[in-house]
């Protein structure tokens, strides 16, 4: 029932991750339609990020196996992840230190250059011709995740922590993916910027990339998600529809009983 | 079978030494994973108090002072506890600023140490080899076993001495508080700290314990060998830290049995490979790298040991330090932040300076000095490519630089001149040809080089390609035919153009000077591009990188391969301009001051590695003017160590910081703004 033929852009199949003696993922099936914006959501502790981590190439998966827009992608490298068209941020941010915002940004548009390095040394026009597309791709970019140009020149990582988030989205962008995954792009902001940022998830769909983002805010999530998925202990609590998951008496006990 | 008990004997004393200097490695590994190659130098210290204490009198600074005289026991144990404070002072000053620091800043730091120790050692007991007096047990009788195999007395105290203390200090680590201490932070530090553990005082007890191993084992060596020098401690320091990641670092059993082992396969290939002794440090190595190679962690090890620390000496390290430093340093830092925010003019400005000294200079002693700042300038951009924009410390780069001079004077004098009496004039036009064959040649060089350590990371990487370049130069002394051993080749010609030698030292500095365009052209283009910032963005988080669809490993190699370009490039002028090399030319040591250049200019910068050379090229000549310079010319180098010391804790990223390079075209951004 699940498959190429359902429109499913990203497919996990039984993927069982163990740390050690610990079960982080246990046998989990799920399916990321096309165009959806897919909410990922548990208690802490219950493997989001594991999983996160698995569909992105980071963790390899002790068993299971990943399907992306119809191709298998489980032996690959993490840039081969990448280069495939997912593309992700981080729970912590990482941004690359002792490098500006625009550098920044550029980096994650790499495997859209092939200059070759005497094209780069005798400045060949096709290198520079290049270069200046996707450094104005990258002030778009950045001006479309809400940051002025005059962020470009600073440094990256001494941005404020809300801007790092945006800085770190851009990147992503840049690559032009598929699939954005997000590990809590609104952790740690306030009312207004939470807003913000969901309203900039929609527009990114809108162009035709498929979000799959993990978040704890239940009011966010219930207004910005076509489809939920939740874990609990690494296993698959509930799928679906975001009013009938967040419904289901499980998700709730599940919340409630951690939120003591 | 006679001859295989004795070199069984060798190998186990040898083994026996090895094995408790490796334990001092994995002790401090184990509880700060901080490779302290400094050992090798408490090693040699731990010989020469001991020797010194033994004797009636003792040169130091050269006038002789009156000794106490005391029979080895008490001396080796002087030697021991002053040691064992000496690594806790080292430990405090140098190492404890940096705990929280990236990688890189404590591993220079220890190279650093080892230089200043070595270096005090030299002005302290002069250059020479001092005895191992004569003493009662050395006197007696050796022991035969077998009716064949010859044991002396003293060969069996090592022995013996090896294997209480490692019992003596496994029980240690089992049942006594502090032990267990050290053994909790080995585990995890974290939760080491949380549960209570005073985590400095476990890692000062690790630093005198280790410290006092090496020494033990350095007053053994010196013992078994009749002598204390003060560079004895570099080979057996890499030996006994390849022993120690042999057998797992951070795992005591594993030194144990790592340095056995290499003791053994030492003596035993020394005895029967074909010219084995010649060959025997190589075998070490070979082992290492092959190790490293195909199981990282080691015999004993955990894998997770060969992990990579995010960030580098240049992302976020700007604002530490005390104020007064940063004062100082802040004129500079706006005067370079404006030269580097200018790009290509500030590059002119400073190329029109060097011609105009270069014209000016009256002395062809001085334009020889400047030639040679050009030169080091040159080879340290080619070592900062690898370290400071893709943040791989590379120990092995010198083999690079090795193979261009190797190329072209094997070439032109091996081969032509001898082998077929072509004059070089007559081929002059042929250095032209090897400057892009050797750097060509020097880069594949370094792809294979670089392959094997691509699962390597932060300090297992150093050592592989210490390894590696420790093997080279084996190679390059032992394969006569090829590179005519250590006494090098003479005659290399001076470079020429159009039968119009350029052997002045004018034309000389002229010539350096134009590679060196080339050189920092070449590699600035690839820097300030998409190449570039996959470079420094490795640097900076290599699985993040990994995660913007950088191939990592593609992209190390491809910084391998550009500083091995540099180096073999620069190689063959080097040899064209110095007319004789010899393998002395391209020592591990030679690596750590290019090394000590760049950090000192400042890393991942294109000034940075010139603005280095000069100040120590320069300084190196102007200090010989001081009288106390004369009589203690090493001091320099001490000198040279611990300004870098000083450098990592207050301003790691080096003096020229500032000039930061661009990571984008410069082209594509003036475009943009206008
Ligand atoms: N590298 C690892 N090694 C061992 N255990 C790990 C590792 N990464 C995660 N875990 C464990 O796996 C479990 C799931 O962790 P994970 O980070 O995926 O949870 P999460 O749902 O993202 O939580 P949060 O909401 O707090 O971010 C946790 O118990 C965690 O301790
Ligand atoms: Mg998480």
């Amino acid at each position: 029932m699940m498959g190429a033929e359902t429109g499913a852009l990203l497919e996990a199949r039984q993927v069982i991750v163990r740390f050690g003696g610990l079960e982080a993922v246990g046998g989990l099936d799920m399916a990321v339609a096309r165009g959806a914006i897919h909410g990922l959501i548990g208690p802490n502790g219950a493997g989001k990020t594991t999983v996160l981590n698995v569909l992105t190439g980071f963790i390899r998966p002790t068993a299971g196996r990943l399907v992306f827009d119809g191709e298998e992608i489980g032996g690959l490298n993490v840039n081969g992840f990448a280069r495939r068209g997912l593309a992700r941020t981080f729970q912590n941010i990482r941004l690359f230190g002792a490098m500006t915002v625009l550098e920044s940004v550029l980096v994650g548009a790499h495997q859209r250059f092939s200059a070759s390095a005497p094209a780069l040394i005798f400045g060949a026009r096709t290198a520079r011709a290049a270069e200046r597309a996707m450094i104005a791709r990258a002030h778009e970019l950045l001006a479309f995740v809400g940051l002025g140009r005059d962020v470009a020149d600073r440094v990256a990582t001494t941005l404020s922590y809300g801007h790092q988030r945006r800085v770190e989205i851009a990147r992503a962008l840049m690559s032009s993916p598929k699939l954005l995954l997000l590990d809590e792009p609104l952790a740690g902001m306030n009312a207004l910027e939470k807003q913000e940022i969901a309203d900039l998830v929609r527009q990114v769909r809108a162009q035709g990339i498929t979000v799959l983002l993990i978040e704890h805010d239940m009011q966010i999530v219930r207004s910005l998600c076509d489809h939920l998925t939740v874990l609990e202990y690494g296993k698959l609590l509930a799928d679906g529809e975001p009013e009938q998951v967040l419904a289901d008496p499980a998700v709730q006990a599940a919340y409630l009983g951690r939120a003591r | 079978m006679d001859y295989f008990g004795q070199l069984l004997a060798n190998g186990l004393v040898l083994g026996a030494i090895y094995a408790l200097t490796a334990v001092a490695f994995t002790l401090v590994y184990g509880v700060v994973r901080l490779v302290n190659f400094a050992f090798g130098e408490l090693f040699m210290l731990g010989a020469f108090l001991t020797t010194s204490l033994m004797l009636p009198e003792v040169r130091l600074f050269g006038t002789v002072v009156p000794m106490p005289g005391f029979p080895l026991p008490i001396a080796a144990l002087g030697a021991i506890v002053i040691t064992g404070v000496i690594g806790v002072v080292v430990d405090r000053i140098a190492y404890r600023p940096l705990r929280n620091a990236p990688r890189l800043a404590p591993l220079i730091t220890s190279i650093a140490v080892s230089v200043v120790l070595q270096s005090l050692a030299q002005t302290i007991w002069g250059a020479e080899e001092l005895r191992f007096p004569q003493f009662y047990l050395a006197t007696l009788e050796p022991v035969v076993l077998f009716d064949s195999i010859y044991l002396s007395v003293m060969d069996l105290v090592v022995m013996a001495t090896a294997v209480v203390a490692m019992l003596g200090l496994s029980l240690f680590i089992a049942r006594s508080s502090l032990g267990r201490a050290m053994r909790a932070s080995a585990e995890d530090q974290t939760a080491a700290m949380l549960v209570g553990i005073p985590v400095n005082r476990v890692v000062a007890a690790a630093f005198a314990i280790g410290s006092g191993f090496a020494a033990l084992a350095g007053l053994l060596y010196a013992q078994t060998y009749g002598f204390a020098h003060s560079s004895m401690g570099f080979l057996p320091g890499l030996k006994a830290l390849t022993a120690a990641v042999l057998g797992g670092i951070g795992s005591v059993p594993g030194a144990a049995l790592g340095g056995l082992i290499l003791g053994l396969v030492e003596a035993l290939g020394a005895g029967y490979l074909p010219n084995g002794t010649a060959w025997k440090d190589a075998i070490s190595f070979v082992l290492l790298v092959g190790l490293l190679y195909m199981r990282p962690q080691g015999l004993l090890g955990r894998p997770e040991l060969n992990s990579a620390g995010r960030g580098s000496l240049l992302g976020g390290a700007s604002a530490a330090g005390a104020g007064w430093l940063q004062a100082i340093f802040a004129r500079g830092d706006a005067l370079l932040a404006r030269g580097a925010a200018a790009g290509t003019p500030a590059a002119f400005g400073l190329l029109a300076v060097a011609v105009i000294v270069g014209l000016m200079v009256p002395s062809d002693y001085w334009l020889r000095i400047l030639t040679m700042v050009v030169i080091y300038g040159m080879l340290a951009s080619g070592l900062n490519v690898i370290v400071g924009f893709a943040g791989l410390l590379d120990l092995g780069f010198v083999a690079f630089w090795a193979v261009g001079s190797y190329l072209t004077s094997i070439l032109f004098v091996l081969v032509l001149k001898d082998g077929y009496g072509v004059a070089p004039q007559e081929v002059w036009w042929l250095l032209y040809l090897n400057l892009p064959l050797a750097g060509l040649l020097a880069a594949g060089f370094a792809v294979l080089l670089g392959t094997p350590t691509l699962k390597l990371r932060g300090d297992y990487l150093a050592i592989m390609t210490l390894g590696f370049g420790e093997i080279v130069r084996v190679v390059a002394i032992n394969w006569m035919d090829l590179t005519n051993g250590p006494m090098g080749i003479r005659g290399i010609p001076a470079p020429n153009l159009f039968g119009i030698a350029l052997g002045s030292p004018r034309a000389q500095f002229f010539f350096a000077l134009a590679l060196a365009v080339v050189v920092v052209f070449a590699v600035a283009r690839l820097v300030r591009s998409y190449v570039g910032r996959a470079w420094v963005a490795i640097r900076e988080d290599e699985e993040a990188a990994e995660a913007m669809g950088v191939p990592t490993a593609r992209y190390k190699l491809y910084a391998y391969a550009t500083s091995g370009f540099v180096g073999g490039f620069v190689g063959v002028f080097y040899a064209h301009s110095q007319q004789y090399i010899s393998p002395l030319n391209f020592s591990l040591f030679e690596n750590i001051l290019l090394l000590m250049l760049v950090v000192l200019g400042g890393l991942g910068t294109f000034l940075g590695p010139f603005v280095g050379a000069l100040i120590w090229i320069v300084f190196l000549q102007l200090a010989l003017d001081l009288p106390f310079v004369q009589a203690y010319p090493e001091t320099r180098f001490a000198l040279l160590g611990v300004v870098l010391i000083v450098l990592m804790v207050f301003r790691p990223q080096g003096l020229a910081a500032s000039a930061r390079v661009g990571l984008t075209m410069p082209g594509a951004r003036a475009k943009e703004a206008a």
